[in-house]
Parts: structure tokens; C-alpha cells; sequence
């Protein structure tokens, strides 16, 4: 605490200028540059001596899978991106990468696809060497391509073992009606098991979003930005910018409520109960009040948590949150149950809490004290290189720039109580709300 | 072995006076961890889950001072939380606050370990989330998870390492609150406890602490001998069977007699790497069972066990083990139903990928016993791994943790000592010790499969039949010729199957 005062008393001291960077939840700086193609790069030098972390934000997930047929291909085109070049053909770009002795992968969700590799800082130009190859002059055959169909086809088949997933399968495909965000980023199977077909597409698929307008740079660590800013030039700055612009159709507006069932007794009864939410933003402030009403509802010092966790013991686990997306996406409400028979009584009990909010709002203390919460979770998480890029591309993903990380936690403060009301009465609307269900019985049940 | 039980009890005597620490001035946070040297195998006969259910409790409950909820609301806007681990030999405790809140945060780390209340409702719902672990979460959630704690099953079968640390369906029923007061009682004591301490802390605070762990009680406790692996026969394999499964999960494992503790595990370490380091492209396992013919998502080896495979990118502290197993992990694999679903010219296949897969795997595996690493391929592995292993402890939580760990084997910090065992090591060394410690003739093979699979796949292991990978037209036509005559090749490459089970899934962990 001393050394907050202290550096409180800087600030004063130094000016405007210092009082701006202590608002910034990123006790770092953030370096840009945008290179003449597009490419932007960042750079946050970060105190982990002879460690550096390495990523490469695609701004294409599964939200750009428009065309019928194709659904989960964002994802299969990550697998793609392994399969070589003519420099680095597969066998020799895994050599080179072991070489490396990194660790490195790669992951796609609705908005992103994201490629990382965290290592020796020493090897920073092999990495920038290796990607900015693959990601200009990626080959394959079409065997390849067929062949790694059957991995993604593994994949699915790994993640259907859950029935969670399958719940959450269906229920964007009932929420959704025409919004690309209506298939989960795995794609529908029927779609994953024609993938070996769809050769030709893959490539204009590539051609498309595989560009420097869509792409960020991140570099965290050992490193300094004019180390990474002169490698970035030399590796990508001959990509060459493209011309294609997404269009994804926008969700009408949902008219009434809808549901979807799992009837499956595997596991405890599962209910969600998912409202139509807004789009991300870092300058209107529903999207961060939105985070805190779901923090201060749903976590486990909640009067419902308490109510149906601690005292009643009717429900195992809840919780709650806010997609944070690139288009409007889902308010989502959980509960594990222990018996099915509660169902409709822990779905009132969820209703009328939001109900009572509408009206009463927060205490004015919890408030202070879940803006303090959601400040001190990011302060406590960003302890290693990869957690802090991994955070920067996410913001990356939501707007471009990954200065909206420091702006969605300035905007936290700003969040009133009136706002929180507001929010909280344009949103959980009984017509915008989709109620997904897994139990024993044939139907769901949940009005 | 007397003498070996008698260092153990003294080594466990002088941990408690001893500290981990890791000082980082310019940390914003403070992580504790105590260590308790019991796990999973301090667990009574009859009241498996036991060890569990008493971290469930002082994690999940409250203290004398304040109940569950008055915790959960004092430390909400510090976002300071806790933790506990079990795994079979050790259980932690894992307290993480920013150092603005360390003082105030103390006072409720202290009471959780000290004066837990052990309140009958917190008894009660932590109770009811463990039962509901052992009786559905386990066999629903993950097929992959399930083949693990199966084959696990299997393997140390009538040993205290056999059952699951959360226990088995009809013990977690009869754990009642008086055992877990008198288990805390007696296996939470200072004589078996490791402090470790990572982050901005002052040296007055460390003082305190010591004190007042040293509070804890006083009666030496030593954990039971922990049960050994069984060697079976020859590949006996337990079919689980599933009602809908969508996919064949394998997992398998034969006894292993080296340990983080031996000079040779360095070795084991490339050579594992060099066959199926997880979650990487480079093994051989990965290459060929997904790589070249995509049946799957990933194949990979261990010398050790690996929490939360599917989750994990990196090996988590927080387990060591004093018995261990060479394992093999191929995920689910298609079945024969599906495959007849998906393409016509599969309309007709009797069983899925399973057989195929493994014996692909076993043949990897005798390949490299037989051949052993190149010096090139020794070179290149040796290299990756002393890069690589420096990830293990990139933030201060697995820093502090593996240092802990090391202890448990006898090591002050094994990542350093591993790099300097992997820089002296030579070809030869790898290929000794494989040869010395790696076998494909006896292992025990856990599948969790559909139930529409397991009878086909079971007689086809039984009878040793060929299994030809059966691939779709599409794919047939572009692989290789070597490829092909590769398949033929492991298509009847023989598994020493001496025993084939299925068991249905509702069976398992009884």
C-alpha cells in the first residue's frame, strides 16, 4: 500500500501524463507500429530474462464462416497452417521448430485464430523467420489437406465425449438464426465430415484472410521494441495487403423466448439460461457493466449463490457472465443441479433475482468492492510472458488495438449504479432469452 | 525396506522445520504453499476419498472465526484465493494474495489449516459434489480422462494406489464427519509438512508463519508404503463400455522402476520425448498415428504421470510420485459405427480404429527399443528438452512448485539438475535405458469405447486378427506407397494379448 501512495504522490508530481499511465491496468507499456502493409506490431517488454513469447493474431475465427457448407473451416485452416512450405516443408519446420526448443500451438474461436510460440528471446529472429513463411508462402497438397481433415474429425470427436458441449452445440444453433456465430467454432459435423472436399475453397480461404490488414504482431518479454519493430520489417513486410472484406449478416432481433433440450442422465442436471447480449466495446459502457452486474449476481458471494449453493444445496456450481465479442453474442447463466425436479425452481429463482436488480440495483459498497475484485484478478494473472500476450490478443481480436484492455478497466470505474439498472433492464428480457437444459427426461420442461 | 520407511519418517521430521523460498522483490503477490506428505494412499481401507474429502472441507468450508461465505466475501475485492490439490503421495495447499492484502489475508489462510470449523451443511455439499465425481463426472465428461483413471485402476489393482483420490462409488457414501476430523487430525501435522513461499514477502512474515504452522500437531505421521505397479502376464486390456460413446480412448501402462530421483530418468526424458512428447508434433507417435494418417487428434508417451492431460500444455507440479509407469496416450480413435455412418465404401467395416492404433503405437515403441535413438535424433531431443524444460516454471506458482517437488525426490531443484544430467548424457545412456526399462509384451490397456464397438473390438484383440486400417477413398488415394506397405505391416503385428475384459461403464470404479 506504501508503494501505492508513493507512487500516487509521482504522479501528482510528474503531471497529467503520469496520472494517464496509472490508470492503465497494463503497468506496462505497449508499443505499436503499423508497418506499410498493415501489419501492426506490439510490443510489451516484460521482466523475464532470456524468455520471450511469441503470437500472431488472425482476426478471422469462426464468425467469418458465411458460406453454407463450411462452417469450422477458420479452425481446420489452423491445422492447415502446419502442414508447411516449400522453404520449410512439414518435416523440416518441425525440425526447426524443436530446434527452437519452444513451446508452441495454436487456437481458433469465433473471432480469432491465434498462433504462439514462447521460448529462448535468443531465437526471436528463427520465430519471426518461420512464421512470416508460413504465413506468406504456405503449401500443400491436396492430400494433405484431405489427410488433415481426419484430425480435426478426432478432435470433434474428443470434445463430443462431453455432454456440455453438446449442449452448447445446440444451443447457439437455436439463439442464433442467422448470425455466423450460430455454429461453435468446431463447425457441424456434417460439415467437418465433408471438409475433404472443400480443397479449392481452402485456398481462397487463405488468400483472403491470411493477409496483413487482419493480422497483429505480439511480442512479449526479453526484448526491446526496436529489436522486434526491425525483425517484423524484414520478415513481413514484404506480405503483400489484401482486398477482401468480410461481411457477416447481422442477428435480427429475437422475438421471443426459445429453448433446447438434452436428454442425457450422464451427468448432474445442467440448466443455462442465455440472454441476447451487446457487441464488445471499450467506449460504451454497457459491455463493462454488463461485467460487473454478472460479477456481482452470479459470483459465489452472491445473496442467489448463497441462497442456492451454500444454504439450499440445490445447486452444485453457478455462475455467469458476458461473451465478450465482435458481434452481439450471449448473456450466459449456469447452473449444476442435483435434482432435475428443481429445474423450474432454480430458473425462478435465477429470474427474479435479475428482477429484483432491475429495481433495487448493487449495494453501493459491493460495487466498490467488484470494481476492486475485477482489478486486481487481471494485476494478479499477468506474472509471465505468455499470459500477458495472450490478453493483448484478445483485445486485439475485439477491436484492433490492444490499448482496449486499458481502456475497458478505466472504463470499470466509471460504471454507476444507474448503469448497472439500466443494463440490467435492456438486456434480460423474457423475448432475448434462450434456455438450454440437459437432464434424464425426454423434454426439458423449463418455461 | 524397514530402514527405507525409518529415512522417510526422519526426512519427513526435518521438512518441517524446513522452507522453499523464492524471493521476488519485485512481485506484486505472495504465494504460499504447505505441502502435506499423505495423498491418496493415506486414504483408509473402506473410506477411499477420505484425504480428498478433508481438503474438499478446509478449502471449501469455514474456519471457528468465519463461515464460507464470510470468507468468499472478505477476500472478493482483493481476488486473493486458495486451493488444494491431492494426488496420490502429496497433498497442497495453495494460498495466493497480493501483497497489498497480505496481512489481512493472513489471519484466514492460518484459520482455514488451524481452526477449520468442519461445519455439518459444508460437510454436506461438499460431500454431495464428491459423491457426484466418483458416480457420473468421471465417466461422462471425458472419455480420455476415464481411460486414464481406468487404466490406473487396472494397473494398481488391491494397492492404496489403485483407487481414485476422490474415491469409489460405495467408500465416499461412508465417509462421515468424524473421519474426516480424525483423518485431519492425523495426517495434516507438522511432522509431514514442506512450506514453500514465493513473491514480495518480509522476512518478519516468514517468521510468523513458521511459528505458527508449527502449531499444527505434533504426532509424526508417515504415509503407507505406496502400492506398486503390477506386471501382468502379457497386454491385458479392459474394454469400458459406454452407451453412446462417439470414439475408441486408449491409455496404457506397464510398471516403471525409475523415478525423478534417478540419474537415468534424464534419459528416459529423450528418449519419451523422441516417442510422444505431449502435446508436441515432433513424436513418433504423434507423426504417424495423426500426422500421416489423421486418425486422431494426438499420441503421445509418458515416464510419469501427467495431471489433466487434456488441459495441460505443460507438466503441472503438485504431483510427484513414488511409483510409477511408462504409459501410452491415444486419443479417441473412430469407431466402426461412425465410420459405416460417414462413408460408403466403410458401410461394411467390422471395427473401428482402436486395434490398428495401438498396435501402430506398441510397434513405435519396439522399433525404438530395438533400434534406438541416431545421434542425430538423440541430439535434437536432448537440445529441445533443455530449451523446453525452462517453460515448466515460467510463472512463480510452478517455480516454488517443482522446487517442492523436488524434495519428494530427493533433489533441491530438478530442473536445473535434469539440464545438467541431460548435458552429460550420451547416446548410449538413452538406448541402455530404454532398452533396460521399456516394454511392449506386458502392459496393461485401458479402452473406453461405444458399447456398439466393444464386443467386435474385444474378440478381435482376443484373437490377435488382423486389423486393416481402414481409411476413406479420399485419403486412401493420395498416401504414399510406403505408407501402405507400412499398414500391411501393422495391420498384423502381433500383441502378446493374454486377456481381454469388457466392462460396462456403470461397473467401473466400484
Amino acid at each position: 500500500m506504501k508503494q501505492l501512495i508513493r507512487f500516487l504522490v509521482l504522479c501528482l508530481v510528474t503531471g497529467a501524463s503520469a496520472v494517464t499511465a496509472a490508470d492503465k491496468i497494463l503497468p506496462y507499456p505497449i508499443h505499436q507500429k503499423q508497418l506499410a502493409n498493415g501489419l501492426n506490431v506490439v510490443t510489451v517488454q516484460f521482466d523475464s530474462p532470456g524468455l520471450a513469447a511469441f503470437y500472431i493474431v488472425v482476426r478471422v475465427g469462426s464468425r467469418n464462416e458465411v458460406e453454407q457448407g463450411v462452417t469450422g473451416f477458420a479452425h481446420f485452416f489452423e491445422h492447415m497452417m502446419f502442414r508447411g512450405t516449400e522453404r520449410y516443408p512439414r518435416d523440416k519446420y518441425n525440425e526447426v521448430l524443436k530446434s527452437i526448443g519452444a513451446g508452441a500451438n495454436a487456437n481458433t474461436s469465433l473471432d480469432r485464430t491465434i498462433y504462439h510460440m514462447t521460448g529462448d528471446a535468443t531465437k526471436l529472429e528463427t520465430m519471426f523467420d518461420l512464421e512470416a513463411d508460413r504465413f506468406q508462402n504456405l503449401r500443400y497438397s491436396e492430400h494433405d489437406f484431405k489427410t488433415e481433415a481426419g484430425a480435426v474429425k478426432g478432435e470433434y470427436t474428443k470434445n463430443f465425449a462431453s455432454p456440455y458441449q453438446q449442449s452448447y452445440e445446440n444451443l447457439m444453433n437455436t439463439a442464433f438464426d442467422v448470425h455466423t456465430y450460430k455454429h461453435t467454432t468446431m463447425g457441424f459435423f456434417k460439415d467437418i465430415v465433408d471438409m475433404p472436399n472443400q480443397y479449392t475453397y481452402s485456398l481462397e480461404f487463405f488468400d483472403r484472410y491470411y493477409r496483413p490488414e487482419y493480422t497483429t504482431v505480439v511480442v512479449v518479454g526479453d526484448v526491446t521494441p526496436q529489436r522486434v519493430n526491425a525483425l517484423a520489417e524484414k520478415y513481413f513486410g514484404p506480405w503483400k495487403h489484401g482486398t477482401y472484406v468480410s461481411v457477416v449478416p447481422p442477428e435480427p432481433k429475437q422475438d421471443s423466448a426459445r429453448s433446447t433440450h438434452l436428454s442425457d442422465g450422464s451427468i448432474p442436471p445442467y440448466l443455462s439460461l442465455n440472454y441476447k447480449g451487446p457487441a464488445f466495446s471499450d467506449n460504451d459502457i454497457d459491455m463493462p457493466a454488463l461485467d460487473v452486474l454478472t460479477t456481482i449476481l452470479f459470483s459465489p458471494t452472491s445473496e442467489l449463490y448463497k441462497k442456492l449453493v451454500i444454504r439450499e444445496q440445490k445447486v452444485r456450481q453457478l455462475s455467469g457472465g458476458a461473451s465478450d465479442t465482435r458481434d452481439p453474442n450471449l448473456i450466459s447463466v449456469s447452473a449444476s443441479l442435483v435434482k432435475k425436479e428443481d429445474l423450474q425452481y432454480v430458473k425462478d429463482e435465477i429470474v427474479k433475482a435479475v428482477e429484483a436488480f432491475k429495481t433495487a440495483g448493487a449495494d453501493e459498497a459491493m460495487l466498490a468492492k467488484t470494481k476492486s475484485r475485477l482489478k486486481y484478478s487481471f494485476a494478479m494473472g499477468i506474472d509471465n510472458p505468455s499470459t500477458i500476450a495472450n490478453s493483448l490478443c484478445a483485445y486485439i481480436t475485439l477491436t484492433g488495438d490492444p490499448e482496449s484492455l486499458n481502456r475497458l478497466y478505466a472504463m470499470y470505474d466509471t460504471v454507476t449504479n444507474d448503469d448497472l439498472k439500466r443494463i440490467a433492464a435492456k438486456y434480460f428480457v423474457p423475448s432475448g432469452l434462450t434456455i438450454a437444459t440437459i437432464s434424464a427426461d425426454a423434454k426439458g420442461g423449463v418455461q | 525396506m524397514k530402514a527405507l520407511i525409518m529415512t522417510f519418517a526422519l526426512a519427513a521430521s526435518l521438512l518441517a522445520q524446513e522452507v522453499i523460498e523464492l524471493k521476488q522483490p519485485n512481485s506484486s503477490k505472495v504465494i504460499i504453499k504447505l505441502q502435506f506428505r499423505n495423498g491418496s494412499v493415506a486414504d483408509p481401507a473402506g473410506k477411499e476419498g477420505l484425504t480428498a474429502a478433508t481438503v474438499g472441507l478446509l478449502t471449501q468450508g469455514g474456519t471457528k472465526e468465519m463461515t464460507y461465505s464470510q470468507i468468499q466475501e472478505t477476500l472478493y475485492p482483493w481476488a486473493a484465493g486458495y486451493y488444494g490439490s491431492v494426488d496420490k503421495e502429496v497433498t497442497t495447499l495453495t494460498f495466493m494474495v497480493h501483497r497489498d492484502f497480505l496481512e489481512q489475508f493472513y489471519p484466514i489462510m492460518t484459520g482455514l489449516l488451524l481452526t477449520p470449523a468442519f461445519a455439518e451443511n459444508d460437510f454436506q455439499r461438499v460431500m454431495k459434489n464428491q459423491q457426484n465425481y466418483v458416480d457420473q463426472v468421471i465417466r461422462a465428461s471425458s472419455d480420455e480422462e476415464y481411460s486414464k483413471k481406468a487404466l490406473e485402476d487396472l494397473l494398481f489393482r488391491g494397492t492404496n494406489y489403485q483407487h481414485m483420490v476422490q474415491g469409489k462409488s460405495a467408500s465416499v457414501k461412508s465417509i462421515t464427519l468424524d473421519d474426516i476430523k480424525a483423518h485431519y487430525a492425523a495426517v495434516f501435522t507438522r511432522t509431514n509438512l514442506l512450506v514453500g513461499i514465493a513473491g514480495n514477502y518480509s522476512p518478519a512474515f516468514l517468521t510468523k508463519l513458521k511459528a505458527d504452522l508449527a502449531t499444527l500437531p505434533a504426532a509424526r505421521y508417515a504415509p503407507p508404503k505406496p502400492g506398486a505397479a503390477r506386471m501382468p502376464d502379457g497386454v491385458e486390456v479392459e474394454i469400458v463400455a459406454k452407451d453412446g460413446a462417439f470414439g475408441s480412448a486408449i491409455f496404457t501402462g506397464t510398471p516403471l522402476a525409475v523415478t525423478r530421483s534417478a540419474k537415468e530418468f534424464a534419459a528416459l526424458m529423450v528418449a519419451n520425448s523422441y516417442l510422444g512428447e505431449h502435446r508436441k508434433s515432433y513424436g513418433q507417435l504423434y507423426q504417424k498415428i495423426r500426422e500421416i494418417r489423421s486418425m486422431n487428434y494426438g499420441d503421445y508417451s509418458y515416464i510419469e504421470w501427467y495431471s489433466n492431460g487434456g488441459g495441460n500444455m505443460l507438466p503441472p507440479s503438485g504431483v510427484p510420485r513414488a511409483s510409477n509407469y511408462f504409459a501410452l496416450w491415444i486419443r479417441p480413435v473412430q469407431i466402426a459405427e461412425q465410420l459405416r455412418k460417414q462413408y460408403e465404401e466403410l458401410s461394411s467395416v467390422p471395427i473401428g480404429h482402436a486395434h490398428f492404433a495401438l498396435r501402430m503405437a506398441v510397434r513405435e515403441v519396439d522399433d525404438i527399443v530395438r533400434n534406438g535413438l541416431t545421434k542425430e535424433e538423440f541430439e535434437a531431443t536432448r537440445a529441445f528438452l533443455r530449451s523446453y524444460m525452462k517453460l515448466y516454471v515460467q510463472t512463480p506458482n510452478e517455480q516454488l512448485g517443482y522446487l517442492m517437488d523436488s524434495r519428494f525426490y530427493g533433489r533441491k531443484d530438478f530442473i536445473r539438475e535434469a539440464d545438467a544430467l541431460l548435458a552429460k548424457l550420451t547416446v548410449k545412456d538413452v538406448n541402455a535405458a530404454v532398452k533396460k526399462y521399456w516394454r511392449t509384451d506386458r502392459m496393461f490397456v485401458t479402452i473406453v469405447t461405444s458399447t456398439s464397438e466393444a464386443d467386435a473390438l474385444a474378440k478381435s484383440l482376443r484373437e490377435n486378427a488382423p486389423s486393416p486400417m481402414a481409411y476413406s477413398n479420399a485419403v486412401k488415394a493420395g498416401l504414399p506407397k510406403a505408407v501402405l506397405e507400412e499398414d500391411d505391416a501393422v495391420a498384423v503385428y502381433p500383441l502378446n494379448v493374454k486377456k481381454v475384459t469388457v466392462v460396462p461403464s456403470a461397473e467401473t470404479f466400484k
